[in-house]
């Protein structure tokens, strides 16, 4: 099975050690430039809120390989968002572990944390006057002390960050002024700014036209091809997770259902199954697996 | 680009940026606000019951025996035994003018201590006295006045303390595994109604006429008969809180993002939200020392800044620093004089009742004009 398959691999490029982590993956495109992307792994994890008695979330193994994009898909409910929440340290786990590289995050202190995973909430308010360029230099708080102004390295970081998400016209603009796909790349541009090893995204494309839902995968290959960064995202289209995404988690009820790249993941099964949805999938189409959705099925 | 041309381009940088903080809107607001300052100032040094010219009383306050006396000034700050002056300095420099000095400590801190719990409840309706401050402080009032009249000597601090103590309470009431923004506020409406019930109670056992006027000026927020004492009480605190909120004023931009990307970002949200109110409450508490429960300037005075120089908590903060003095020495010439000039009594009123019926009708013009007033 390909979720099995996965695994081994990871698990020998972390006994490998750091140096040839790149090497974990037979992919080429998905090896990362650095030498030192780092994974993010869950284990036994039981995820819950404070107001439901039963676990929201049981996982027994949720891997984000280190340097490739994985997707969290899945319908309404099935527990993606509160499990990347959780895999963020936002929400901590009934039990389980999360490891970052090997450390276990609810450990790390917060800022350390901040500096080495972002995140990227599903829906984000921002003062109206806040200028993009202001909102961006947010992002560099973790790297700041209490006293600290801004440095060179901060200015470097926003500027790249700048560069990378492509909003330089953007720049002196206010918030409220912004269509809501520009309102996502500033707020994209700030994560960049945070320059973490990993990063994860909540639904960073739900309610975007289709030129921002595409500027903004973009920019996320871009940021992984480029930079080697770990991306774990939430996403609602699952053919546009199939199209980006190195890996897919396939949530079901609060479970993983399969796990593995999109070709072997997106099947008609998994879609009747899944989504309760009749839908073709041709998996021999270039751009990754392409789905033909053809009717709801009853629950 | 040569090596020596490095630090030159770096410091014309820092020097641009510094200049590029300097926002055009912030410094009108702040020399507009030291004008009005300074012309309330004038006012209340040159009128009141004891008559002299305008002339007579700026000579007073320029008198260089007064102004460059080591010895007075250390009667004034440090309380030592004033040394001889003149009547008319005496009136201007003990009676006058540390009330207006009392009236700008007092503004700033009111100013401040709303723009941060603005920010901290995320409510635009959030003032100095959102979390009972002001009802735990009015209560510890009554009760000394009318029960304990023995501690009355030290009714400042009871006041401060009552607020203090009252939010803890608050706090402690919306604690679950953290707290929220409503949660808090919701804790603190309750708490207040709590309290102001049992302050109002107090009043039926008030004995007689002096102590409920006494008890009115307190919870309205009154500088009658403030001098050096209230400067020296108050300048401290005031110094420290509004330090604090200058150094803090990125932690409340972060706030503004949200809770979840601000602890995205690494930030110890509860702990930093704990700090940040009790930096407003030790502000709220300088005024309340020296000038009771003085509402609405810490209200309308960080919307009225917002609006001009944006949510900026820097700019804010700073602005705040000075229209925080100029609504309440304004609103404190209208208390001493206002009566003398309507009527004719020499009779002050307690500077509150004037910041709301000044405050109010400015902020109901503001409304109607801007249509995003309010939001933070």
């Amino acid at each position: 099975m390909s979720e099995h398959e996965l695994f081994e691999r990871e698990s020998n490029g972390v006994s490998n050690g750091e140096s040839n982590a790149g090497d974990t993956t037979t992919d080429a495109d998905a090896s990362p430039a650095h030498g030192s992307a780092v994974e993010l792994r869950g284990e036994d994890l039981e995820i819950g809120y404070p107001s439901t008695d039963e676990p929201v979330v049981e996982c027994e193994t949720v891997l984000l390989p280190a340097g490739e994009v994985t997707a969290l898909v899945g319908p309404n409910g099935s527990g993606k968002s509160t499990l990347l929440k959780s895999m963020a340290n936002q929400l901590a786990p009934e039990c389980g572990q999360i490891r970052l590289d090997g450390e276990q995050v609810q450990s790390l202190e917060s800022k350390e944390l901040a500096r080495r995973l972002g995140l990227l909430s599903q829906e984000n308010e921002s003062p109206a006057s806040l200028t993009v360029e202001d909102l961006i230099y947010h992002g560099r708080y973790p790297h700041r002390g209490f006293f600290e102004s801004v440095g060179d390295e901060d200015r470097a970081a926003v500027e790249r960050a700048i560069d990378l998400a492509g909003v330089e016209d953007l720049r002196e603009k206010e918030m409220k002024n912004l269509s809501g796909g520009q309102k996502q790349l500033a707020w994209i541009a700030m994560v960049l700014a945070q320059e973490t090893d990993v990063l994860l995204l909540d639904e960073p494309t739900t309610y975007l036209d289709l030129h921002h839902q595409l500027r903004v995968m973009e920019v996320v290959r871009t940021l992984n091809r480029e930079q080697g960064v770990t991306v774990g995202i939430v996403l609602h289209d699952i053919g546009q997770a199939a199209r980006f995404a190195d890996n897919l988690v396939a949530m079901k009820d609060g479970e993983p259902y399969d796990w593995g790249p999109p070709r072997d993941v997106v099947t008609e099964e998994l879609l009747s199954e899944v989504f309760h949805v009749e839908a073709s999938v041709d998996s021999e189409s270039p751009t990754g697996p392409h789905i033909a959705p053809h009717r709801a099925l009853d629950d | 680009m040569s090596n020596s041309a490095v630090p030159e381009t770096e410091s014309t940088g820092r020097v641009q940026q510094w200049l590029a903080g300097i926002d055009g809107a912030l410094l009108t607001l702040c020399l507009g606000s030291v004008l009005v300052v300074v012309a309330g100032g004038l006012v209340q040094v040159s009128f009141g019951t004891y008559s002299m010219t305008v002339v007579e009383a700026w000579q007073a306050v320029v008198n260089p025996n007064v102004l460059f006396n080591l010895q007075a000034w250390e009667a004034f700050v440090l309380g030592a035994d004033l040394p001889e002056m003149n009547q008319r300095s005496l009136i201007v420099w003990n009676i006058r003018l540390p009330r207006v000095f009392v009236a700008v400590l007092v503004g700033m801190n009111l100013a401040v201590s709303g723009a941060i719990f603005q920010a901290v409840t995320r409510n635009e309706l959030a003032s100095p006295f959102i979390l009972g401050v002001s009802s735990g402080a009015g209560l510890l009032i009554l009760l000394t006045l009318v029960v304990f009249s023995g501690l009355s000597a030290l009714l400042p601090l009871v006041a401060a303390l009552g607020g203090a103590v009252a939010f803890l309470l608050v706090y402690a009431i919306a604690w679950k595994n953290g707290t929220s923004p409503v949660r808090l506020v919701l804790a603190g409406v309750i708490v207040g109604t709590i309290f102001q019930s049992l302050q109002t109670g107090l009043f039926f056992f008030a004995g007689d006429i002096g102590v409920v006027q006494s008890a009115i000026a307190w919870t309205t927020g009154s500088l009658t008969g403030t001098d050096w004492e209230q400067v020296r009480m108050a300048l401290p605190w005031t110094a420290l809180a509004m330090l604090l909120s200058l150094v803090s004023s990125r932690q409340l931009n972060v706030l503004l993002l949200g809770e979840s990307t601000a602890r995205a970002l690494g930030m110890s949200v509860e702990r930093v939200r704990f700090a940040l109110s009790g930096i407003a409450v030790l502000a709220a508490a300088a005024s309340i020392a020296v000038a009771g429960i003085v509402g609405f300037v810490g209200l309308i005075v960080p919307h009225l800044v917002r609006n001009l120089v944006g949510s900026e908590y820097k700019k804010l903060v700073v602005g705040c620093l000075f229209a925080g003095p100029a609504l309440m020495v304004a609103a404190d010439v209208g208390a001493r004089l206002g009566l003398q000039v309507l009527v004719g009594a020499s009779t002050q009123i307690p500077v509150g009742i004037v910041t709301g019926l000044i405050g109010g009708p400015y902020f109901l013009y503001l409304m109607r004009k801007q249509d995003a007033l309010g939001e933070i």
